[in-house]
Parts: C-alpha cells; structure tokens; sequence
C-alpha cells in the first residue's frame, strides 16, 4: 500500500489529492484537507479520478497499423518507425509539412519538451495544443492588455470578494470548487452576483442579475456597460490617468453602445444592464469570472479584450479580490501555454521571431537555426492537411475527432495524412485513425507538475509503476529525439526537464522541485528566493500600463435563417470530461449521465411536437447527429446546447470551424442547426 | 486489570514490535499535513513510525477503508472459470484510532455481516485490537458529545464475560505519559505480551486522566439535542422544507458519504475485454441519480431533494430503528469535507426545533 500527494487530472482548479495504491493498482483517491484550492473536498470526478487508471483497455503496447490493422510490436520497432518516418517527411517536405499536438493533459515537463522537439528536433514551430480551442483568446486579449494572459488573481480570493460578475462560465459544473467558493460567498459573506449567461446555469439561482444576452453578443453589452459608467461617471478617473493609456479611444468607440442599441442587439432589457453596470462599477472588491463562453467566438479576443477594458475603467485589476479571472478549462492549459506548447512562442511567452530569444534557447539546446517564423495552429494543421500540405501529425494524448469542430472535416484531414503518430492510454477514436500507437502512462505513473488555473505549479507523483509496457510521455520523447540523432534530450527524472525550463523562463525562473513540496508556487516565480505571486499587476501592469483596445461589435460568423433556425452552444457537463475517454470508463458518472442529449426550450419542443426524450436529428450545414432531447427551461427559446462528450452523437459534428483572426480559435459557441423529428 | 501507564517515548517502539505480530495501522502524517491510518510498511518500518503522529485532528478518511477500500477487485472470471479476489483473514492492530470513529467501524462491521456475510470486508476487518487514544483538541465542527461516542468510551462489563467495552485499549493523555486503560480480554492479553512498555498507572495518574477526560469533553463545543432530533426523525415529524435549501445548494460531489464512516453503499461493474472480466465494487452515494434510476429511466427519487431527504432520514431514522444506534457518530467529516459547507449537524439542530 502507498499512498501520494498529487493533483487532480480533470479541471483547471487544480485540486489537491491523495491517490492510494494496493498491490500495484490504484484504489483510492481522496482530498487533501490543507490543500489551498480544495481545503478538504473535491467533485465527483476528483472524487472518483482513481478508477480510469486500472481500466482493462489501457493501452499496454505500441501498436502499428499494418495492412489497415493493428498490429502489437516492440518500443524498438515503434521508435524506429516514428524516428525514420518523421525524419523522411522532414527531409523530403519540409520541417513545416510536419505538425506536433503538445496536450493540455499531459504534464509542464511533457509539453516543454514536446516544443524542444518540434522546434530543436524538426525546427518547425508548428506546435500547438487543445488551448488553440478554449483559451487561446484569453492568451492574446489579455497579453495585449495588461501585458500577461493568464488569471490575475487567485482562488482562495474569491472568498472576500464583494461582487462576482460571472460570464460565460458555467463554474459549478466546469469548475466546481471555484464555483462552490462563489455559492458561499454569495449565500453565507452577502457578496453580489451577476451573471450574464444565455442559459439558466446553476448559478443562475444565486444571481442578484441574471442577464440571458443572445449568444454571440458579447462585446455590445461590455461597450454598452461601459458606456453607461462613463456617462454616469461610474469610472475610476485616478486610475485611469494613473495606470492606463488610450482611454480617449474607448470613449470614442463605446459611445455610441446605448442601451436602447444594446438591447435590440443583445435582447437585454435597457435597466438590467443599467443595474449590472452600476452595481459592478461601484463596488470595490468586484472579479470578473469567466470562461468559454467568452473565449468561444470568432470575436473571442474581442470579447476579452472587451472585460480587460471594463475592468480598467472602474479600477478592478491589481487588487486583491478583483480582477480578470478567465478559468482555465484543463488541470495543465496553463501550464502547456506557459511552457510553450504554441506556435509563436516559446516557453514563458517568449516570442519566436526575436532574434535574441532565439540565440538564449539556442545555446542551452545546443542547436543552431530554430525557426522564426510562426507555426501553425492546431485548426490551421487541418487545413494545410485537407490541403496535402501537412503530411505528418505528432500528437500527444489528444482527441481533434471528438474535440474540433467540424469534426467529418477534421477526420478527413487526419485520412490524408501520411503519418499520424499519438500517445494514448485508450484507443480513442482518434488513435483509430493513427498509423503507429504509442501507449502513455496515467498520472499515477509518472512524476511532474500541472499549473492550475490561478497559475500555481503543483506536482504530481508517481504511485505506481507504468501498467503493462506503457511509458511516461517525456520517456517517449527523449528517445524519439535520441533515435533522430539529437543528444540534448538526456533527463533521468523531470524534476531535471524542470530545471531547464527555470533556467529559459523568467516566469519560472525560482521555479525547481524541492520547493514545489507540498502545494506548489504560483508564478511569476522569477527567482530562487522569490515566494511566489498571488495576484498579477499590483501597482503596475506588467506590461507598464495597462492598455484600452476597444472593439466594435461584430455579429457571430453564423447565425440562424429559415433553414437552419435554431443557435446551438455547445459545452461541458459536471460529470464528464471533455472527449469521455477517461470520465466515460469511470462508472459512477458514465452512469450517471450514460448519453447524450440536447437541451430544449419547453415552448420549441412544443412547437416542434416532441416529447421529452425522443430521439431527434440535429443538423447543421457540415452534418448531422441523432441524440435525445431534454425538455429544459435552462435554454432560451430558439436556442438549444449539446455537451460535447458523446463520440455516438458528437457535438462536433455540427459546429463551425470558422475562427477568430488572430487568436484562430473556433466559434463552438454559436452555429445555426435544425431539429427535425425522426419518422417513427 | 487495572489502568497502565505508557510513556510517550514507547509509543514508536511498541508499534514497531507489535507490527511484527500483527498488521499494524497507525496514524502517519502525510506530505501535505493530512493523517491517515496507514499500514506500518513491512519494509520500511521504522521510517513510516517516524511520521507517527496520536495528536491529530480527524483522519480525512475515516478507518472503514482499512475493510471496505474505495475500489475492490472481487473475482474474475474468464472461460466459466472465477477466480475469488477475497483477502485472507488478516489479524490487524488499528492503534490510535478516535472513540467516534471506533463506533462508526464497529457499526459497519455489523452491517457487513448482518444479512449476508460480505466476506470481502469480513476478512478484511475480522480479528482487530481496537487501541484507541482519546481526542484533545476537538475540532469546532464535532459533536461526539451530542452523539454519545467520544471523546473517550466508557468502560463495560458484561455479566459472565467480564470487561466487553468497546476498545480493546483506550489511551488517555496526560502530558506526561497516557493512562491506558484496559477494555477487554484481549486488550490485557495485549498489554500482557507487551509487558516491558507497560507499567501500573497510580492513583494521581487515574485522577490525572480523569480531568484529561473532562477537558476534552468540554472542549466540543457544539452540543445538539441528538435524542430529541432522532426522536423527530422516527416520529416522522421533518418537514420537506428543511430538505429543500440544503438539495438546492449541494454540488453533488458525493463527499459527504464517501467520507461518513458509516456509509457502506457501493456499486458493483464489471471490467471485460474479450473473455477475461474482474467483477469490481466501488463506492457509491445515494445522492447521485444513478444510484436509484431504474432500468426503464424512471427514477423514484428524481428530485434532489427527495434525494438529500432519504440520506439524512437513513442516518437519523432508519439507522436508529433497526440497530438502535443513530448513523451519525458526529465526527464532523460530513461538513469539513463538503465545499458549499453543508453538514449533518445543521440538519440535526433544525429537527431538534421541531
């Protein structure tokens, strides 16, 4: 019997718990009472995180397609194939046919020398990851604004805040202990809630505001609150002069967001968001909460840069209990984008078109000519595949078949290239497509550390040895680059991969294992002896001074017509995760909610003559599905949501692949369907 | 049998000499300040002691994972051949266990085998010496007190038996040393075998222990009326409306029960691929919608509150008519472990008013 500290794998919460092994296996998982975001409890997927490890489909052995089917072979045999298949892409087509998928799962370490790969190795940087998909808004907008595009404070300060302005996040079911923090404030310490969100989420009942916007409608209803705070004279003038620039040029542009405009884009009643504006403007310690379904669209970086610019106005950024808070959706997406798990940047934000920054990674890689131009997007990978453009797809541990949008498009991408390669503990349905299967270990195999959503990098720990041959990510790794002649990738343990990111980044930079012990540093941790930051631009902005980039509104790329007539959103439910392939094989929730459905409007269901329950076609203009409907005031009439787990009636399917221009992120948040009753 | 004296820097040695006679488990500090009851490692005996620590708080998980482990592996099967995954009896040690959580263990051992002999946890938990050491420092969301189990047990006899308490050994600090006393036959063939760390307390120790006692009972500060509450309950007196609140905040975690030490329910799955399965059992919550679905999709108990009714009208009413012992033991865990901080006790002191 054993037992670790470690932290779970599912949300960015980034919660504290024990795992407890017996004869090998793990049986146990159980909260950590002194952990600072989870002080004692968990959610039910925490609660039930130790029962994916020992599934009896893990993947035990490479696996390489032959003739159209797998076929069990050597760890000498895979390495050898993916080294010499990569390496003839490479030399026959270009570093840049070549595309790498670090993974929002998988551990700081892993993602960092999923970067050092794809760049030092095959020197492309056409390296991404799943945060292209949730939060790649919110690292521009933010970076853009305040100079940091990452949560800028922490969890345990929601607890004094005054007022939580929560949009687009559904945080009891997406981040449970972030959103049990917002009841109790709310019930118990009398702190104010809006929420502005079309659907009638949990929260909602807690609301002292609950505005139902339409879907899409963002930056109009932000404009609008700001405008209204400027001409009451609700804004912080002091901090304005003191700690902003540009503010004439948001006057400009908000001035014309009245109430009357906002509520005819919006569908906002002109006196909530009089009341929503006030109440936010006024009250000291406000935090705005938020999540995908502000990142979502292809105005995603708008509609963040949009919150930055209203929380500036009144004040709201650099104290404690205040702030811009985007959740971070996976338990490492911050840190795969910290470490650099994307195509402009190294890790620690470090820009791949600076000479210099170039020069300081090239020395201690030992290397010469790293890429400067920008890479790829994981959305942009697809494309140039379907365009025979890209030829060979690295991915560690992620599902684009079930997770992209457009998913009949994403497969047929995937279908014509010459080599797929993935790390999987299941054969999940995008692994069915690959050419070669690597088998990774779970969380409780192997050592390294997750940074959570208020930017804490915490451990994880090993408590059992790998199941069957299966290896760690970052063993995987190593060798590939040993086997393609690279000699820089030699670690015996990640606390040494750890130690090389400290040394390439600032943020990082005090950053090392031993002082990772129990729960973790948050960063900026720019030196040995530095404690750690609880909450970003405490009298300055990073960046210096905070920037006003304020936005037109622009409506969403598509919206319904006499076709298709319904707005569809799609998103996560409490009691599953993302793809499934872990939460799916976990039987008290599987078991809890074992399909898919799709939430409805009492009055459409009527309109349309279905019962609550009946199978339905869902269609959109890439595609169709057949899921159940639930009958649900939770929508808003002609709107309906579908969670994007099922791989038997997958959401995806349906969704948009149009994306933001700069952050390229897909508008999984609104796309136009119809629902047709299926003939009995 | 009189009471014993064991001082304090024994306590390690003992564990580690009885350890080699018995399946030894004692409170161990964790990396992160939690305390569970851990098995000494075998191999790294006096390592683990070093972490021993009797003056904790609350063990996160209660002692009820020592015989019902959050997941089991029962038997496989593969081809019409099973194979039984059933522990062999084991004789266990559980040193340092707190008097709420003896109860509760005690009140699960009886269930595991009151219908049906659940051999899984039977011959995990079956030959136990139950040593516990009282609480000091109560914690402010106990109430041990209220519900008759702690911080200390008394001792019992039994006509034609003799001592028949409910611990084998109970320890009692008193700085100097802790005042053992003896709970049953075989508390004293314990201290019998172990004799070299054990000596006759005097009469100054026993006074000693006994304001030790009286201290720790004063310290739970929270005190319900328990009886009147349970009386409520069975007089089917609560109404709906105090379900309600509690049903609408709840976040369905579960934790509450998986953390009650008296909580037993599990779900039974099977793990196949091609002929080969294990049947496994895991934990399960009867707050979950799952846990009462039929097979046709009607669930009897759809409505959360109707679910968060049945949990607490089993600890507090069902419990109590069919053992005549209350489910809660009012160790608190239920609401230090729940993150919107809704705990039995709240329920207790609202029926208690009716």
């Amino acid at each position: 019997m054993a037992r670790v500290l470690t932290t779970c794998i599912y949300c960015g919460c980034g919660c504290g718990l024990y795992l407890e092994s017996d004869n090998g296996k793990v049986v146990g998982s159980y909260p950590s009472g002194n952990h600072p975001v989870s002080k004692g409890g968990l959610c039910v997927k925490g609660w039930n995180a130790y029962e994916v490890v020992n599934k009896i489909d893990r993947l035990k052995t490479p696996l390489l397609k032959t003739n159209g089917a797998f076929k069990e072979v050597s760890w000498d045999q895979a390495l050898d194939f993916v080294s010499t298949r990569l390496t003839e892409i490479k030399e026959k087509f270009g570093p840049d046919s070549l595309g790498f998928l670090g993974s929002a799962k998988a551990t700081n370490e892993e993602n960092f020398l999923m970067m050092k790969l794809a760049r030092a190795v095959f020197k492309t940087n056409n390296i991404d990851h799943c945060a292209r998909l949730c939060h790649a808004s919110t690292v521009v907008g933010l970076k853009a604004a305040f100079g940091s595009g990452a949560m800028t404070n922490s969890i345990n300060e929601f607890e004094d805040a005054d007022l939580f302005l929560v949009t687009g996040s559904d945080t009891t079911e997406q981040h449970p202990l972030i959103g049990s923090r917002i009841i109790n404030a709310v019930n118990d310490k009398g702190a104010v809630l809006i929420v502005v969100d079309p659907r009638k989420i949990e929260l909602a009942k807690y609301a002292t505001i609950h505005i139902q916007q339409d879907n899409g409608t963002d930056v109009a209803w932000i404009n609008g609150m700001m405008n209204l705070i400027i001409n009451e004279g609700w804004f912080d003038q002091e901090y304005i002069e003191q700690r902003t620039e540009n503010f004439e040029q948001l006057r400009k542009v908000v001035q014309t967001y009245t109430p009357q405009y906002v509520e005819k884009v919006a569908g906002i009643p002109s006196g909530l968001l009089v009341r929503a504006a006030k109440l936010y403007a006024t009250t000291k310690k406000a935090m705005i909460v938020y999540a995908m379904g502000i990142t979502q669209h292809t105005t995603g970086v708008d509609n963040v840069k949009s919150l930055a610019n209203l929380a500036m106005l009144t004040g709201h950024v650099g104290f404690a209990s205040t702030g811009v808070n985007p959740l971070r959706g996976q338990n490492n997406v911050q840190g795969a984008c910290d470490v650099g798990a994307l195509p402009n940047v190294f890790s620690g934000y470090q820009d791949v078109t600076d000479a210099s920054v170039r020069d300081k990674f090239e020395n201690i890689w030992k290397v010469n000519n790293l890429p400067a131009n920008t890479g790829l997007t994981v959305t942009e990978m697809f494309k140039k595949a379907l365009e025979g453009k890209l030829k060979g797809l690295y991915i560690m541990g992620e599902n684009p078949v079930i997770s992209d949008p457009d998913s009949n498009n994403v497969r047929k991408a995937i279908e014509n290239l010459d080599l797929l390669v993935i790390h999987e503990m299941f054969l999940s349905d995008t692994a069915q497509y690959a050419d070669l299967v690597l088998p990774a270990v779970s969380f409780a195999e192997k050592d390294g550390t997750f940074t959570n959503t208020e930017r804490r990098i915490e451990r994880i720990r090993r408590v059992i040895k790998p199941v069957g041959n299966a290896k760690a990510d970052w063993e995987i790794i190593c060798e590939v680059a040993q086997r393609c002649g690279y000699k820089g990738m030699d670690y015996s343990h990640p606390s040494e991969i750890m130690d090389e990111i400290a040394k390439l980044t600032p943020i990082y930079g005090g950053v090392s294992y031993d002082r990772l012990d129990p729960f973790g540093l948050q960063w900026p941790c720019p030196s040995q002896d530095h404690p750690g930051t609880v909450f970003l631009h405490k009298d300055r902005f990073t960046k210096g001074k905070g920037t006003f980039i304020p936005c037109p509104y622009l409506p969403a790329n598509e919206l319904p017509d006499d076709e298709y007539t319904f707005i569809l959103s799609t998103g996560r439910i409490y009691w599953h995760w993302h793809t499934g392939t872990m939460t799916r094989r976990t039987s008290t929730l599987d078991r809890e909610v074992p399909a898919a459905y799709v939430e409805i409007h009492p009055k459409d269901a009527e309109r349309l003559q279905l019962k609550n329950g009946e199978q339905v076609r869902v269609s959109s203009r890439r595609g169709h599905i057949e899921i159940h409907i639930m009958i649900t005031e939770k929508v808003k009439e002609g709107s309906v949501f579908i969670p994007f787990h099922f791989r038997e009636a997958a959401a995806n399917v349906l969704t948009n692949p149009a994306v933001d221009p700069t952050a390229k992120i897909p508008e999984f948040k609104v796309c136009a369907v119809k629902i047709d009753k299926l003939k009995t | 049998m009189r009471e014993m004296l064991l001082k304090k820097q024994d306590v390690k040695d003992l564990c580690l000499r009885a350890s080699d006679e018995w399946e030894t488990y004692v409170p161990l500090e964790e990396m992160g300040g939690d305390v569970q009851l851990v098995r000494v490692d075998a191999n790294e005996k006096k390592a683990s002691l070093d972490k021993l620590n009797l003056d904790y708080e609350r063990l996160v998980i209660s002692p009820k994972v020592i015989g019902f482990p959050q997941l089991e592996y029962l038997f496989e099967f593969a081809d019409g051949r099973i194979t039984d995954l059933a522990r062999a009896p084991t004789k266990k040690l559980l040193f340092g266990l707190r008097a709420c959580d003896l109860k509760a263990m005690l009140f699960v051992d009886e269930f595991f085998g009151r219908n049906f002999e659940d051999i899984y946890y039977l011959n995990r938990s079956i030959e136990k010496l139950n040593v516990l050491v009282g609480c000091k420092r109560p914690l402010r969301d106990c109430f041990c007190t209220s519900a008759k189990t702690g911080p200390f047990l008394p001792v019992r006899y039994e006509p034609g038996r003799g001592r028949a308490s409910d611990f084998d050994l109970q320890m009692v600090d008193i700085d100097s040393a802790y005042l053992v006393e003896i709970g049953s036959r075989k508390g004293q063939e314990f201290i019998d075998s172990f004799q070299e760390f054990f000596e006759e307390a005097s009469k100054q120790d026993v006074e000693h222990s006994a304001t030790a006692k009286k201290a720790a009972e004063d310290a739970v500060g929270l005190k319900l009326d328990f009886e009147k509450a349970i009386q409520n309950f069975c007089e089917d007196k609560i109404p709906e409306s105090i379900y309600e609140p509690i049903a609408e905040r709840c976040i369905y975690c579960g934790g509450c029960l998986y953390v009650c030490p008296t909580c037993t329910c599990f779900n039974v799955f099977d793990e196949k691929q091609g002929k080969l399965g294990i049947r496994c059992r895991n934990w399960d919550a009867c707050v979950f919608q799952g846990y009462t679905r039929e097979a046709s999709g009607h669930n009897p108990r759809q409505e959360k509150w109707i679910r968060t009714a049945r949990r607490y009208e089993h600890k507090l009413k069902y419990d109590y008519l069919t053992t005549g012992m209350s489910g809660c033991v009012g160790c608190g865990r239920c609401l230090s472990s729940c993150p919107v901080n809704i705990g039995i006790s709240q329920v207790i002191e609202k029926a208690q008013n009716i």
